[in-house]
């Protein structure tokens, strides 16, 4: 049978002398392999999954390999993309422009369990869960906890500089990963971290740790990690709060965090939309009567005796506004099943109410909690406007998360569901186009395009600029100087024009600044 | 009969559309086939590649030990995208196939199982896409050496060669129930599985004494194949229908209407295999011995009261505790010895263990498997026990390869109730 799969562009030179570094078991170049590797949540059009298949994938299992294979794709200027879990929602993962992927997961060893300091030391190919199963018999936590805590990696959340859920408590990925060894562009391996490998707070020199994390790959490879961790928490209070108005919930959730329990860990604010797909699409998730049209849940971790005084205040605080306590088992149930699986059916309905399979796409920002209700009310509205013009979207509803104890912002997310199977290039424009006019509403509400998962997919990208202002041109130039060949996952946040418009060196920004 | 899933008469949700045939009846590979196979599964694996959420990642026993993203659940289900898509062929895919051991962990903890399940009862069946895809494989000539000659042999011999040098034929099928006084025929048939039929003869004469201890009668089939089941794993599907045929036939002939099975992997083949070649036809009703052990433990017809002086933790088999979910009963016999200590670890922390020995990896890659049975032998270990219990043949070998580097005992949960019922077992537990 023939095939339409896209043939390898690297030559055999370059591919024996990978094959040298690592060993022919470790460099892998059956069509099946780099399919796998190309594969992202709700990444594109499936009718443009070989645009982006790479030419060939390497597993490296140490720090020095990875220098290696990048030493050689330097050398001989073939692209290379760092590929963690797969599981971040701007495409990180994704080969532009083919070249070598390298999965780190071989590289998933527990180093050190440091019980003194509270520590421990990881290869970055392990995942949270997997760590914390082991911590578990020592009492301990290491608690980065997305969404995706059953399947992300840890140099993924190094890469996307990810968010938790419970990072009101806790802090997120930026503040539990105290240092790392990090890979540049031309193989030079380097440690970054807030000072020492096991300190949390250093004023000696840049700061460099915020700069390696969340670039999504841009700037290198992430190889092994030291992590902060925390007491197993003896208790777990996790209430959900129903409303008959957004209005009221919002008003909640802020009342919540602004009380300054020192459990609190996190808030969720459902809105009226979101309920009623629930309703709709996943009655079994909530069968709830139908004066229910919001909803908050809160979590909190710590000693029993503080999670107790504390539970009493937030429940005070919830009635005082008129919330209606779900009771127990929803409570409980709820919050695992967001730890569990991401509340979404994976279906959705044509205009004329017919259910049809469609994939999620979330969009995030981070937004201040007086922007939240404008922010909601435009976002429905770029959704509506394109389920008009094509029957193939659906407004799935949107969450807000706090991202701080203070309520200082939340995480703002709409997950649009899209039947992608009936995708054609013009509804995928119009919803790159909506994208953008999403990321346009954070940016005018004061916010970030992204709290949460990165901006460098299509239509957001274009924002980043704007977003950023002087800084962007600081990141062209960084990029060029870190990675003068430009291999480092190329084609991502628009890095190319730090190289001219025909990536030879010579580059300008896109205002019009030199910016070498 | 625990949660989740019925056992026998468990209606598949989803049916299976004729595969492509030939005149006489046997599958045909060829470009029909393969439409008609991505026809069938283009929906299940378009959920998969489009929501991408994989979380049968690290729960699967294969992906924990070679961290390959090409044999991952997620994966095989994309590959059929590929395929729709004009980018894939068998060709390219067949070998990848070989790495699971369909130990179903990735259907239990797929978003689509879980969310979509609330809803509309959909499971997602990575178990069953392997399996067709094997069979898709074997159907255009795409073989696997190790599985073809395994088939091969066990075509001849009407047993799986097993493992080792063992000798395997019809003659010696009953060979482990010498001087059992069991007879042939009955209402009730006890079948036997190939690997505790030739190899851990203990198990067979274990649970033969157990159930004459309680005073159910039973025979033996007249002339017993295997079940049929392997070659269906592996894609030899019209070798497994034929062996079905046989048994099913010797059955009948006998007047048997309940079979007692040991083996968990018998279980599926005659509770779900079975069903599906011979439909509303198929009228046999199917024990699995550890359920009928714990309830004649209920009834008072079994009382264990020899103490066993044992630290020991239960390995959940795979295809009870993932695919059946059938885990109590188990537990519920160990807690009815006297002098065990029993460190139990609950059934859903077990879905990412496995022994790596089912559905044919330990035929291809046997060094897999030893890296699957050492990461699960790991965490015994660390339970400081000296023994751990299954109740599973097939995972029995290469755990108790792995517990002899550590230092644990594997013994057979029908084995050490014999032990308590104060029977001397007989026959051997290895080479």
């Amino acid at each position: 049978m023939t095939t339409t799969a896209p043939v390898s562009q690297v030559s055999d030179v370059v591919l024996e002398e990978l094959v040298q570094v690592l060993g022919s078991d470790h460099v892998l170049t059956n069509v099946t392999d780099r399919y796998a590797r190309t594969r992202v949540p709700a990444p594109f059009p499936v009718h443009r999954w070989r645009d982006y298949v790479p030419d060939l994938v390497v597993m490296p299992g140490s720090t020095e390999e990875v220098a290696e294979v990048v030493r050689v794709a330097n050398r001989h200027r073939v692209p290379v993309v760092p590929r963690d879990g797969g599981t971040g929602l701007t495409d990180g993962a994704r080969p532009e422009r083919r070249g070598i992927v390298i999965d780190v997961k071989r590289m998933d060893q527990i180093e050190e369990i440091d019980l003194q300091n509270r520590t421990c030391t990881v290869g970055v190919g392990i995942n949270m869960l997997k760590l914390n199963e082991v911590l578990a018999a020592h009492n301990l936590i290491y608690p980065d906890d997305p969404a995706s805590y059953p399947c992300s990696l840890v140099g993924g959340r190094i890469g996307t500089s990810g968010w938790s859920l419970i990072g009101s408590r806790f802090g997120h990925t930026r503040d539990l990963v105290l240092s790392f060894d990090f890979v540049l562009p031309t193989g030079r391996v380097i440690r970054v971290g807030d000072g020492g490998p096991k300190t949390s707070k250093s004023s000696s020199g840049y700061q460099l740790k915020h700069l390696f994390m969340g670039h999504q790959g841009t700037l290198g490879v992430a190889t092994r990690a030291t992590l902060k961790l925390f007491p197993k928490p003896e208790a777990e209070f996790s209430p959900f709060w129903a409303f008959t108005d957004f209005d009221s919930a919002y008003r909640t959730v802020q009342a919540l965090a602004h009380a300054g329990v020192a459990t609190f860990a996190g808030a969720v604010l459902f809105d009226e939309e979101k309920v009623a797909y629930l309703r709709r699409d996943d009655e079994a998730y909530i069968p709830q009567p139908g004066d229910v049209r919001s909803l908050v849940c809160s979590v909190a971790y710590g000693n029993e005796d503080e999670v107790r005084a504390g539970a009493k205040r937030l429940m005070r605080i919830a009635r005082d506004h008129g919330a209606r306590y779900l009771g127990d088992e929803i409570s409980e149930g709820d919050w695992a099943a967001r730890h569990d699986r991401y509340a979404t059916p994976l279906h959705g309905r044509t205009r004329a109410n017919q259910v049809v399979p469609m994939s999620w796409h979330c969009e995030d920002a981070a937004i201040n909690w007086t922007q939240l209700p404008r922010v909601r009310q435009e976002w429905h509205r770029i959704v509506a406007r394109i389920r008009e013009r094509f029957d193939a979207f659906d407004d799935w509803g949107m969450f807000f998360y706090t991202s701080a104890s203070t309520g200082v912002d939340y995480l703002t997310e709409i997950d649009v569901g899209i039947w992608e199977q009936q995708l054609s290039d013009e509804m995928w424009e119009a919803w790159v186009e909506a994208k953008r006019d999403i990321a346009g509403v954070a940016l005018d509400a004061g916010g970030s395009i992204s709290a949460c998962h990165g901006s460098c997919r299509e239509g957001e990208v274009d924002l980043v600029p704007t977003e950023l202002g002087g800084g962007y041109d600081v990141m062209l130039k960084v990029k060029r100087a870190l990675d003068p060949n430009n291999i480092m996952n190329p084609g991502k946040y628009g890095l190319d024009r730090a190289y001219g418009p025909s990536g030879d060196g010579a580059g300008t920004s896109e205002t019009g600044k030199e910016v070498s | 009969m625990a949660d989740q899933e019925s056992g026998s008469g468990n209606e598949p949700l989803v049916t299976e559309p004729p595969a492509h045939t030939n005149g006489n009846g046997h599958r045909q590979g060829g470009p029909e086939q393969t439409a008609e196979f991505v026809a069938e599964w283009r929906n299940a694996a378009y959920n998969c590649f489009s929501s991408g959420h994989k979380f049968c990642r690290e729960v699967c026993p294969v992906t924990q030990v070679t961290r390959n993203e090409s044999w991952t659940p997620t994966a095989f289900h994309a590959n059929v995208v590929a395929m729709e898509q004009g980018d894939m062929a068998i060709e390219d895919m067949a070998a990848d196939y070989v790495n699971c051991t369909q130990c179903g962990a990735c259907e239990l903890r797929c978003p689509n199982t879980l969310f979509t399940g609330d809803f509309y009862r959909f499971r997602t069946k990575t178990v069953e896409l392997v399996k067709a895809v094997r069979a898709l494989a074997v159907d255009n000539d795409v073989h696997q050496p190790g599985w073809q000659r395994w088939n091969q042999l066990t075509d001849q011999r009407t047993h799986e060669p097993v493992l080792g040098e063992v000798p395997v034929d019809q003659e010696h099928v009953r060979d482990w129930a010498d001087g059992l006084d069991i007879p042939i025929g009955g209402e009730n048939i006890l079948f036997v599985d190939c690997e505790a039929a030739f190899y851990r003869t203990s198990l067979p004469r274990a649970v033969a004494q157990i159930l004459q201890t309680a005073g159910y009668e039973f025979g033996l089939m007249q002339e017993q194949w295997c079940c049929g089941g392997p070659a269906a794993e592996m894609g030899y599907v019209d070798q497994a229908r034929r062996f079905a045929e046989h048994n099913l036939a010797n059955w009948r002939a006998s007047g048997a209407k309940r079979i007692l099975v040991l083996d968990p992997h018998d279980y599926i083949s005659f509770t779900e295999e079975y069903p599906k070649f011979f439909g509303d036809d198929y009228d046999i009703e199917i024990v699995l011995v550890v359920e009928l052990f714990a309830e004649l433990i209920r009834e008072g017809r079994l009382t264990p009261s020899v103490p066993i002086e044992r630290t020991v933790t239960y390995h959940d088999p795979c295809r009870l505790n993932k695919r059946k979910g059938i885990w109590s009963e188990p537990r519920e016999i160990l807690r009815a010895i006297p002098g065990l200590e029993f460190k139990d670890v609950d059934r859903v922390t077990q879905w990412s263990y496995c022994s790596g020995a089912g559905a044919g990896l330990i035929i291809e890659k046997p060094e897999l498997t030893a890296a699957i049975s050492g990461r699960r032998m790991d965490r015994a270990a660390e339970l400081d026990v000296d023994t751990l219990v299954s109740a599973c043949p097939w995972s029995e070998r290469p755990l108790s390869e792995a517990g002899s580097e550590r230092s644990i005992d594997v013994v057979d949960i029908h084995e050490i109730l014999a032990e308590s019922l104060d029977i001397e077992v007989g026959g051997r537990t290895s080479t």
